[in-house]
C-alpha cells in the first residue's frame, strides 16, 4: 500500500519528476561518460607509450638506468631471457644497447641517445618502423645505416644516404670512440624527446663500437592477454636470487603515466562527489516541495493513524521510486552516450600530454561495473537526500497540516 | 451506560502574553456510547480545537482525556496514532479522502494499518459499499466522485475500521442541503444499528435536528448541555 501510494504520488506531478528524474539521469550518465572518458584516455596513452617503445616491461642491470653507464650490461643476459620465455604470456622481446652520445654532421654536432637494435626483434616492439618518413627502416643487426629522428635531421641538416660521425665511450677502457654512419631512414614518432634526440643503429655496429661483447643494456618484452590496467595478468619477476639485475613494468617505467592514471581517478571522485551532492538536492527539492504542496492530504494521513515512521516510510519510498526511475533512465542514457562516442571516437590526435602524444582517436572505455557502482550511489544519494524530507513528515504535527485546509 | 471518552477540566490556549486565546476553558465532558452528540456554537468557539484534542492531534494546555479510563496524555507520538487508528474515526469538511487511492483503497487503508487480513478487508467494503450505497465505483478516485459522495466514502472509511467514537468536523459544511441531510440519515442510521457513537461540531440546524445530544461552546466554555431523545 505505501509503495503503491508512494509510486502515485509521484506521477502527480508528472512534469516535475520527469524533469527532476532527468537531472538525474543526466548526472548519472555525464559521469559514466566522463569515467569512460577519462578510462579511454588512460588506456590510449598507456598503450601509446608501451606500444611506441616502452614494452611492457624492461629488464636492466642495477643502476643502468640511474646514469646510462655503459658499463652497466645486463648480467646472465641468455638465462634470464630464457627463464622470462616461460612466462606464458609473453608475446616478444628486443634487445637494445643504450648510450649517450654525439652526432656530428657537416652541419654541426648533437647529443644523442643512440639505441642499437637488431631491427628484425625490434619490428614488433617498438614503432619507429612505423614512423619512418625518408628511407627505409634498418634492415640488419649490422651495418653502418642509422636512422634519427625528424628534428635532429632538421638541426644537423642530414639528407639520406649523408655520412655522420657517433662519438661514444666505451665500455671496456673508457676511451672516446667514433663511428662513421650513413644516414639510411629519418623517422617522426610526434613526441619530441624522441624525433630530437634518438637515433637507432644496428645492435651489433654498437656493440662492436663501444666494446660490449655481447653485453645489452635493455631488453624490452611485450606481452599479450593484459588486463584491463595494461599488466600482464601473470606476475612478470626475476629469479628472487637475481640482485644484479632489475626488472621493471611500464608503470614503474614511467611513473608520470602511472600517475596520471591515479589522478584522473582522484579527480573522478571529486566530480562524482560534486555532481552526486547537486543531484541530492534536486531530490531533496523535488520531495519538500511535494511535502509541501499535499500538506493537508498528509495531515490526513497522518490523522488517520499512520505513525509517523510509516510517514516517514511513505517519503522514502517516494524518494526510491524517483531514484529507481531516474537511474534506469540514467543507465539507458549514459550506455547511449558511451555508445554513440565510443563508435565515433573523440579526435585529440596530435595533442601531446605530459611527453606523451595521442596517436590516435579517443574512444570512451566504458567499465560494466561503472553502470552498477554509479547508479548505486546515485540511489544511495537519493536515499541520503530524503532523509530532511522524511524528517520534515515524522515531525509534522496533523494539526499544523490540517489548518491548512483549503476551502 | 458506557463511557466512551470523557475529559476532565480541559484547557488549551494559543499564544502567549497579550496575544493568548483561551480556545477551550474547563471543559468537562463525558460521552456515553451510542450518543449522536452536536457541539455547537459561534465560529471561534473552540469547537475544532475540542475535536482535535479528543482524538489526540492535539495537545490540550492543561487537563485530561481518558478512553476507556487510560489517559490519553501517558502516550507518545506513535501510541497516539494507534490510538487513532484503533479507537477514533475521523471526517473532516473536506478534501477527506487520499487522492491518489482509489475508493477501494482509501476505505481499505485504515484496515491495512491495522493489519486486518485481505480477506476480511474486501467483505467489509464491500458491506459499506453497499451501505452508502457507492457498489460499482469502488475503482473510483475521489476526484472522480461529487462531494457528497466523497464524504460518504470518508464517512464508510471512518466507520470501517469499527472505532468506538467517530469525530466529524462540520463534515456538512461543504454539501448542498440535500445531500446533506441524506448523509446526516446514513450516519444516523448507523448510529442506531451499531450504537456508533458520533460528535460532530456543525453550524447546521440539520445537524442539530437530529441530535440526541447537543453541547453548546461559547469562548471555549460548555455553556449548555441538553439532552433530548
Ligand atoms: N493553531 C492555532 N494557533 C492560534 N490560535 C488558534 C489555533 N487554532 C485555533 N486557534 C484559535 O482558537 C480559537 C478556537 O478555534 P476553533 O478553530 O476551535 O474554532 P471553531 O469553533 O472550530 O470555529 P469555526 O466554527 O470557525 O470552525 C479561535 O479563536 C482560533 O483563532
Ligand atoms: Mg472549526
Amino acid at each position: 500500500m505505501f509503495w503503491k501510494l508512494a509510486w502515485r504520488n509521484l506521477w502527480r506531478n508528472r512534469t516535475r519528476t520527469l524533469l527532476s528524474s532527468f537531472v538525474i539521469a543526466f548526472g548519472l550518465s555525464a559521469l559514466v561518460f566522463v569515467d569512460g572518458l577519462m578510462e579511454g584516455m588512460t588506456v590510449n596513452m598507456v598503450r601509446n607509450a608501451t606500444d611506441t617503445f616502452l614494452g611492457h616491461a624492461q629488464l636492466h642491470r642495477q643502476g643502468f638506468r640511474d646514469e646510462l653507464d655503459v658499463k652497466r650490461t645486463i648480467a646472465d643476459l641468455d638465462q634470464r631471457i630464457a627463464s622470462l620465455e616461460q612466462h606464458p604470456d609473453l608475446e616478444r622481446w628486443s634487445k637494445r644497447v643504450l648510450s649517450q652520445g654525439m652526432l656530428a654532421s657537416s652541419a654541426g654536432a648533437e647529443p644523442v641517445l643512440v639505441i642499437g637494435v637488431d631491427p628484425k626483434r625490434e619490428r614488433d616492439l617498438s614503432k619507429f618502423d612505423e614512423g619512418i618518413r625518408d628511407g627505409n627502416y634498418l634492415e640488419s643487426a649490422s651495418g653502418n645505416d642509422m636512422l634519427v629522428g625528424s628534428k635532429l635531421a632538421e638541426k644537423l641538416e642530414l639528407q639520406l644516404g649523408d655520412r655522420i660521425v657517433l662519438t661514444g665511450i666505451d665500455a671496456d677502457t673508457q676511451e672516446m670512440v667514433q663511428e662513421l654512419f650513413r644516414l639510411g631512414g629519418i623517422f617522426h614518432m610526434g613526441t619530441r624527446e624522441m624525433d630530437e634526440a634518438m637515433v637507432l643503429a644496428p645492435l651489433q655496429t654498437l656493440q662492436k663500437m663501444l666494446l660490449l661483447e655481447e653485453g645489452v643494456h635493455e631488453v624490452a618484452f611485450r606481452f599479450s592477454n593484459l588486463d584491463r590496467d595494461g599488466f600482464p595478468q601473470t606476475p612478470v619477476m626475476l629469479p628472487v636470487d637475481d640482485r644484479k639485475n632489475k626488472l621493471q613494468l611500464w608503470s614503474e617505467l614511467m611513473p608520470a603515466l602511472n600517475m596520471m592514471k591515479e589522478w584522473s581517478g582522484v579527480s573522478m571522485s571529486i566530480i562524482s562527489i560534486i555532481l552526486f551532492f547537486i543531484i541530492g538536492l534536486g531530490i531533496t527539492n523535488t520531495l519538500l516541495m511535494g511535502l509541501y504542496e499535499r500538506m493537508f492530504e498528509l495531515g490526513v494521513i497522518k490523522s488517520l493513524g499512520t505513525t509517523p515512521w510509516q510517514a516517514t516510510r511513505l517519503m522514502f519510498y517516494e524518494a526510491a521510486c524517483l531514484g529507481l526511475v531516474s537511474v534506469l533512465f540514467g543507465i539507458v542514457l549514459s550506455i547511449l552516450f558511451t555508445w554513440i562516442f565510443a563508435t565515433a571516437g573523440i579526435d585529440y590526435t596530435g595533442i601531446e600530454f605530459s611527453g606523451v602524444t595521442f596517436q590516435e582517436k579517443i574512444y570512451p572505455a566504458l567499465r560494466w561495473e561503472r553502470l552498477v557502482q554509479y547508479p548505486f550511489w546515485t540511489f544511495g544519494f537519493t536515499m541520503v537526500a530524503s532523509i530532511y524530507p522524511s524528517w520534515k513528515l515524522f515531525r509534522m504535527m496533523p494539526v499544523e497540516a490540517l489548518r491548512k485546509r483549503k476551502f | 451506560m458506557e463511557t466512551v471518552i470523557a475529559t476532565e477540566r480541559l484547557n488549551k490556549k494559543f499564544g502567549e502574553g497579550d496575544l493568548q486565546i483561551n480556545a477551550l476553558r474547563e471543559v468537562d465532558l463525558t460521552i456515553q456510547r451510542g450518543e449522536f452528540t452536536a457541539i455547537v456554537g459561534p465560529s471561534g468557539s473552540g469547537k475544532t480545537t475540542l475535536l482535535n484534542i479528543l482524538c489526540g492531534l492535539d495537545l490540550p494546555t492543561s487537563g485530561e482525556i481518558r478512553v476507556s479510563g487510560k489517559p490519553l496524555s501517558s502516550m507518545n507520538g506513535t501510541e497516539l496514532s494507534r490510538f487513532r487508528r484503533n479507537h477514533i474515526g475521523l471526517v473532516f469538511q473536506a478534501y477527506n479522502l487520499i487522492p491518489v487511492l482509489t475508493v477501494l483503497e482509501n476505505i481499505e487503508y485504515v484496515m491495512l494499518l491495522q493489519g486486518i487480513s485481505p480477506r476480511e478487508r474486501k467483505d467489509r467494503v464491500r458491506d459499506f459499499l453497499g451501505r452508502i450505497g457507492l457498489e460499482g465505483k469502488e475503482k473510483r478516485f475521489p476526484s472522480e466522485l461529487s462531494g457528497g459522495q466523497q464524504q460518504r466514502v470518508a464517512i464508510a472509511r471512518a466507520m470501517v475500521s469499527e472505532p468506538d467514537l467517530i469525530l466529524a468536523d462540520e463534515p456538512t459544511a461543504n454539501l448542498d442541503s440535500e445531500t446533506g441531510s441524506q448523509l446526516l440519515d446514513m450516519m444516523r442510521r448507523f448510529n442506531r444499528e451499531q450504537k456508533m457513537t458520533f460528535i460532530f461540531s456543525t453550524h447546521d440546524p440539520m445537524i442539530m435536528e437530529r441530535a440526541t445530544r447537543l453541547i453548546t461552546l461559547t469562548d471555549g466554555k460548555i455553556v449548555q448541555d441538553e439532552r433530548r431523545e
